[in-house]
């Protein structure tokens, strides 16, 4: 530091108009929290809800049609499924692992739930139920994988998630199930208080994964384990338990969204998901302020965060731009949250 | 399985030994196919097959160096697209096929070197970076022509993945050539020595005043300009540029590395022995064609393959290095 400082006070008279060196890195030194005061700070630790309540007003005013209780009602339905399976992202993460399989649970669970419903006609609680165990069932193998075979989180979620792929595909023979059964289309679609069931069912589960994050000792070992899986264990936290049960919890969440997709586009189709899907939730969660490198994580904030790529993603259809724009702008937004998070941690 | 690695004499083998068994693996491989497979042997299939491999191969090469600097690039799904997108449309626009390829291939030099950014200078994790950058080239790969593919290209730029001089396919000695290149890089340069300290020992670099984002950016760069140039083949070889048309060699020049036993530890690998492991994943697919397996069946295959020699070669490493450490 000092030594740049020399060279830029020696840097003679073209830099004579800058202040002085000292002055230079004294205002660097000082937090910027006290330099700006109360709301930037207010800002600074509330990421997340920032960027949403920023877009919708910027979107208000500028994106004709937006401001509008039936575009609302779209945005909700449309954030509804990537919301639940972020959450399980969102754990994930906090452990300091990621999940590069989701999409691909998202497509096998909906070939799955097609299956059962229609060609094997089973009664909708029972196909609800078999798809949240097929989910747990792939997310145990992710766990095993990640934790005991010792295999990085991403390139165990990698494999499996082209093996997940394949098996949706030859399960369904390469053709999609349309038409699926009323009852089965009545977990997702039955109407309450104007919005489809489906809304609800993410808000519970947003509700008990809230909870269970923030105020059970599960989350907190979590989030101990996220920190330093080191510390943790020495502290007594069961690592290895915590680890597998968040790819497990992941997965589960992935395959009732993936069966919510099928509801909403009654159609079973081992295609749904996939690759951008995945995209989407890891970029919601990384808006929403969860840390690549682990530990930090809320499900409000990861869900405020689908809700902001959501809107986006409402504005460029309004606007009427080419839709396939969107994968592109979602990785510019992605790239600018993990810069300014690294950036804002750096300087912390 | 781990304890009986532990226990036997692999983890004493010379390094060279070690490599050695990585090749046996794939040639006995390949001869039992040969002899089950009708036709697997013949001249004409296994030029095919080394044909097929060059764009696996060729991404290999760029990959091998990525994951020795212990990093993964996740972006040659859309690079794959992307380049060959701009330099197809360029073409279609009567714009002869060097200048145009040249823009594709600058293209992939470019968000290369955007993935070595990330990485050196913003401390962005390898696997999410080149993942985003990916995402973005696939989705303007499919913003730039509304979704669908282009054909219909120069037949000079056709002949480059069709035709063959003295009977070998040019996408062969294409792949012949960024074999020589990257092993070149590897073995005789200075820079390949600082590129495997990079991956092995971080400090050894540090303390010789060299710079670690330099590198970063190089290998990067080069992968991307890998990804480019197979890219351009693979449009060549299909007269076609498709949208999505790279997804299915994200994971296979993955896997051909882990096959060819590059480290994701960093620090180990070789490149001829990543586009050998191309060829395997080549073989394979080939074979399983001709079995009449489906190419999704494949992918659970080499899917599955990948985690488990990752595995292997994790649990090798955790029992050399504490037989080195002499409590084992």
């Amino acid at each position: 530091m000092s030594a740049r400082d020399d060279i830029r006070a020696n840097n003679g008279p073209g830099e004579s108009e800058e202040p002085p060196a000292e002055a230079s890195t004294a205002s660097l030194n000082r937090p910027s929290r006290i330099t700006y005061g109360g709301f930037l700070d207010l800002v600074g630790r509330n990421v997340a809800p920032t960027i949403f309540l920023s877009l919708v007003v910027l979107a208000s005013l500028f994106v004709k049609n937006f401001a509008d209780v039936d575009n609302a009602a779209v945005i909700l339905k449309q954030s509804a499924i990537p919301a639940i399976a972020v959450i399980g992202m969102t754990m994930v993460l906090m452990t300091g692992g990621i999940d590069l399989s989701l999409g691909y649970v998202v497509g096998l669970a909906s070939i799955v739930s097609g299956i059962l419903a229609n060609t094997w006609a089973w009664p909708a609680p029972a196909v609800l139920a078999a798809v949240l165990v097929l989910g747990l069932g792939l997310g145990l193998c992710n766990g095993l994988i990640t934790q005991f075979m010792r295999v990085p989180a991403f390139i165990a979620t990698l494999g499996t998630g082209y093996v997940f792929y394949g098996v949706a595909q030859i399960v369904s023979q390469g053709s999609n199930i349309n038409r699926l059964p009323k009852d089965f289309l009545a977990i997702g679609r039955t109407p309450m208080l104007g919005l489809p069931s489906a809304v609800f069912l993410a808000l519970g589960v947003a509700v008990v994964f809230h909870v269970l994050i923030s105020r059970t000792i599960f989350g907190r070992q979590l989030e101990a384990f996220g920190l330093g899986a080191r510390a943790a264990a020495l502290s007594g936290v069961p690592n290895a338990r915590i680890n597998v049960t968040v790819y497990a919890l992941c997965a589960t969440l992935a395959a009732l969204s993936g069966l919510l997709f099928t509801i909403r586009v009654n159609a079973a189709q081992p295609n749904m998901g996939g690759g951008p899907f995945t995209f989407e939730v890891v970029t919601g969660a990384i808006v929403g302020g969860a840390s690549l490198f682990g530990g930090v994580g809320s499900v409000v904030n990861s869900i405020l965060g689908v809700l902001s790529i959501k809107i986006i993603e409402n504005c460029i259809n309004l606007i009427g731009v080419n839709y396939n724009l969107y994968l592109a702008v979602q990785g510019m937004i992605i790239l600018v949250a993990i810069v300014v998070g690294n950036l804002s941690n750096r300087r912390a | 399985v781990g304890v009986l690695i532990g226990r036997s004499e692999l983890v004493n083998l010379h390094p060279a030994a070690r490599r050695g068994l990585f090749l046996l693996i794939p040639v006995a491989a390949f001869l039992a196919l040969g002899s089950q497979v009708p036709h697997f042997l013949d001249l004409s299939n296994l030029l095919n097959v080394a044909r097929q491999s060059s764009i696996t191969g060729i991404c290999a090469v760029g990959m091998t160096f990525v994951i020795v600097i212990k990093g993964i690039d996740l972006s040659l799904a859309g690079l794959l697209a992307f380049c060959p997108m701009i330099g197809g449309i360029l073409m279609l626009a009567g714009i002869d096929p060097p200048t145009s390829m040249a823009v594709g291939m600058l293209a992939g030099i470019i968000l290369g070197l955007f993935n070595g950014l990330m990485v050196s200078k913003l401390a962005v994790p390898a696997f999410i970076t080149t993942l985003v950058v990916g995402q973005i080239g696939q989705g303007l790969a499919l913003t730039m022509n509304g979704g669908s593919s282009i054909g219909g290209f120069p037949e000079r730029f056709v002949f480059i993945g069709n035709g063959a001089l003295a009977g070998v396919p040019l996408s062969d000695l294409l792949l012949l050539a960024f074999l020589m290149l990257g092993f070149f890089i590897q073995r005789f340069t200075a820079l390949g020595n600082h590129i495997y300290a990079l991956g092995g020992n971080e400090a050894v670099l540090r303390q010789e005043g060299l710079s670690a984002a330099r590198l970063q950016f190089f290998v990067f760069g080069f992968s991307g300009f890998c990804a480019a140039v197979s890219g351009l083949l693979l449009s060549a070889q299909l007269d076609t540029v498709h949208p999505t048309q790279g997804d299915a060699y994200q994971l296979d020049a993955i896997a051909a590395c882990i096959i060819g036993g590059v480290d994701l530890a960093g620090g180990r690998g070789s490149v001829p022995m990543a586009v050998v492991g191309a060829l395997v994943i080549g073989c394979l697919r080939n074979v399983l064609n001709l079995l009449g397996i489906h190419p999704f069946m494949q992918n659970v295959f080499i899917g599955s393959i990948i985690i488990v020699i990752v595995y292997l070669s994790g649990t090798i490493h955790r029992h050399s290095e504490l037989a080195t450490r002499g409590t084992l």
